[in-house]
């Protein structure tokens, strides 16, 4: 029952789109659907949350299944995908307006996005690692596909490029999963690829296969986080997709990649596999931020920027999933939340951007502050946020992961608040740089920004703000439930 | 008489590398996808050695689905976006000749092999096991050589479907996974193709043209 909460309405919609009467052909009624879609998954999953003991199996061999960290990370996706999909309904009809994007391909676009809330939830409640790779491979295809909507040569490169890079590292990923089973059947008898089976037998499983499993695994699930050396799609794919969807690109696909990792690390943490395991995310971790930090610099396009600045918080994650304390996998995962959120702030803001001035470099944006006073809060408050300023979530969680990482290294410690104060003063001379410029000769008519593309910008700052100064207990409560959960 | 099964399939290894390694070098678009459902039926031919061997079923299933998909559909698929194209050689080769490519690929193997005997051999029941998921391993390996050494799209996309078979031949050697999944993965990889072909067709036409084609429903009944 609860699984086809989550199928039915995109299912439906799916089979709606090849109609052509009336309202199939009205974008603001597609739009309308897409809107309810996200609802939906919303309250379902506040419902599973509240109200449902977990985890719950679905089929004889359990191959899905709804458990605390699946639920929260449907949570936050749901949370994205609800004001995306606000969002897109002025978006797209400015882009119609501009001719970005061809009418025709409407329905293909929301189409994919659909199916796209459809397989990232399902990603998320596979139970079986081959399934989640199937899904994860699934996500890869349809946010292609919703790049190259645009009408534009260079979207078709960067989609390219992304579907390239990801599933051929996904294909290494497969072979680990292969061995993975390989690995269970010599341990068992039976081969098993649940992650709740894989769990409980976790202790049986010889170490030195399973570091050579976790390593091929690792590559695939790292290049769907954007980690270096496997993170070269992400920024073209970011910075040419419609702002949309690169806001669901960096706040909910990366999560995936980051999830798969997690889920890995909570096995290999039962195992006596731990220590190589441990020392190489943090090793990708720190190399990640370093490669992110120094690329923020110089950043031109807005929309590069914040997509490097998600590789850097990757590679924060990563750091912090490497820790495997219970403390650090706490703040990972509220990190997850807060990131989520401001990264969608900062990609809804520099869509409004985008139609005001037809380009996302700074040297275009004249006047940002006076034509876009949203747009531009959205921006600071964004970029104050990402890097980690006290009043904001992230602040929290990045400190609590530097003491943790300071508790294990010191040397380590500063170098990481080394490259985290680079990305500081990368976003600040962006900052400066972009709402500073005023115009020479005739102002340039403001961009009147619809209500439904505000108001998801409105609602992220208040959630932002709030989460910063408040930590609501039930929050705590689960994230808490989640590390218990995991076996830390 | 018990042997015969594995020195065919050892026979049947040294065939897979040949096509590798033409593939590696062949210029002409139309005889590489023609190798490619070589290598594919190679592989189909494997599968049923291995059937004979074993007797585990899932083989056969494997095998006429390898057929049906690698043989027929995916071949088929790319010759018509080949047409579309008007390319018929890709003749770039970028960072590496293909002579240089071969050898490279031979030291593949060899590293694989080496690296592999200290880890694999307490997984495989057989010495033909082992050397079954060497040659997956570097038939992945192999392909990811051709993604990186040649530039046209379009033989990239052959480059990966090589990969993926390489991952397929180190699956049937190495466990046997439920056949649901086996059934899905197929699945995803022609859908996988397909749009990766179509994305690339996009790169050679008009934005107007390439939207038509991304459209899902106008593609199949063109022409």
């Amino acid at each position: 029952m609860l699984l086809l909460a989550y199928l039915i309405p995109g299912l439906i919609i799916l089979a709606l789109l090849p109609l052509r009467r009336y309202p199939l052909r009205s974008r603001s009624f597609l739009n309308l659907l897409t809107i309810a879609h996200a609802a939906i998954y919303l309250a379902v999953t506040f419902f599973i949350l509240l109200n449902v003991s977990l985890p719950r199996y679905f089929f004889n061999e359990r191959y899905l299944f709804i458990d605390l960290l699946g639920a929260y990370e449907v949570l936050i996706a749901s949370i994205v995908f609800l004001l995306a999909a606000l969002y897109a309904r002025g978006y797209i009809q400015s882009l119609l307006r501009t001719r970005e994007i061809d009418g025709r391909n409407l329905k293909l676009f929301y189409g994919s996005l659909n199916m796209l809330f459809m397989v990232i939830a399902l990603a998320f409640y596979a139970n079986n690692l081959a399934l989640f790779w199937i899904f994860l491979e699934l996500t890869t295809i349809l946010s292609a596909v919703l790049i190259v909507t645009l009408n534009a040569k260079e979207n078709i490169l960067a989609a390219l490029k992304y579907v390239f890079i990801a599933s051929t590292a996904m294909l290494f990923s497969f072979i680990g999963i292969i061995l993975m089973f390989a690995i269970t059947q010599q341990a068992l008898g039976a081969g098993t690829l649940n992650w709740s089976e894989l769990m409980v037998q976790a202790k049986t499983l010889p170490a030195s296969l399973f570091i050579l499993a976790f390593m091929f695994m690792f590559t695939g699930f790292a290049a769907k986080a954007g980690i270096v050396p496997f993170h070269t799609w992400l920024p073209p794919a970011h910075a040419k997709a419609p702002s949309v969807i690169s806001a669901l690109l960096s706040a909910v696909l990366l999560n995936t990649g980051i999830y798969g990792i997690l889920r890995l690390y909570a096995i290999a943490h039962r195992t006596s596999a731990i220590r190589p395991i441990s020392f190489m995310l943090i090793a990708f971790g720190v190399v990640s931020m370093g490669v992110a930090a120094f690329s923020m610099l110089s950043r031109e396009n807005i929309k590069k920027l914040v997509a490097f600045s998600s590789i850097e918080h990757m590679g924060l994650l990563v750091i912090g999933v490497g820790l495997g304390t219970p403390v650090a996998l706490f703040w990972v995962l509220f990190h997850t939340l807060g990131h989520a959120l401001i990264k969608s702030l900062l990609f809804f803001s520099a869509g409004i951007v985008h139609h005001q001035f037809a380009s996302n470099k700074y040297y275009d944006m004249k006047n940002m502050l006076t034509l876009q006073p949203v747009a531009s809060t959205g921006i600071i408050v964004g970029g104050a946020a990402i890097i980690g300023t006290p009043l904001f979530p992230l602040f929290f969680s990045k400190l609590f992961i530097l003491v943790q990482l300071g508790e294990l290294s010191m040397p380590l410690l500063f170098l990481v608040l080394l490259l985290l104060l680079i990305v500081a003063a990368a976003f600040a001379v962006f900052l400066v740089r972009a709402c500073c410029r005023g115009g020479e000769g005739e102002p340039t008519p403001p961009y009147r920004v619809p209500w439904t593309m505000k108001a998801p910008i409105i609602s992220l700052l208040v959630l932002i703000v709030m989460l910063g100064v408040f930590f609501p207990q039930p929050l705590n409560v689960l994230l808490n439930n989640i590390v218990a959960g995991l076996g830390f | 008489m018990i042997f015969v099964p594995y020195d065919l399939i050892r026979v049947l290894f040294v065939l897979v590398l040949c096509t590798a390694a033409l593939m590696i070098t062949q210029r002409s678009l139309s005889s590489l996808f023609s190798i490619y459902a070589a290598q594919s039926l190679l592989l189909a031919f494997i599968a049923l050695a291995l059937l004979w061997k074993t007797g585990i079923e899932n083989l056969a299933f494997m095998a006429g689905l390898t057929i049906l998909s690698k043989v027929i559909v995916i071949p088929y698929v790319l010759n018509k976006i080949q047409k579309d194209i008007y390319t018929k050689r890709d003749l770039e080769f970028s960072y590496l000749s293909p002579v240089s490519s071969i050898l490279i690929s031979a030291a593949l193997v060899f590293v694989v092999y080496k690296s592999f005997s200290t880890f694999l051999v307490d997984l495989s029941r057989d010495k033909v096991f082992f050397l079954g998921a060497v040659m997956g391993v570097s038939l992945v390996l192999i392909g990811m050589l051709i993604i990186f050494s040649r530039k046209q799209m379009i033989t990239k996309i052959v480059g990966y479907l090589t990969m993926e078979n390489g991952v397929l031949l180190f699956s049937m050697f190495i466990a046997e996974l439920p056949f649901i999944i086996e059934v899905l993965i197929i699945l995803d990889l022609i859908i996988l193709t397909l749009i990766s072909a179509i994305l690339a067709f996009g790169l050679d036409s008009s934005m107007k043209e390439f939207h038509r084609k991304l459209n899902p429903f106008t593609f199949w009944f063109k022409k």
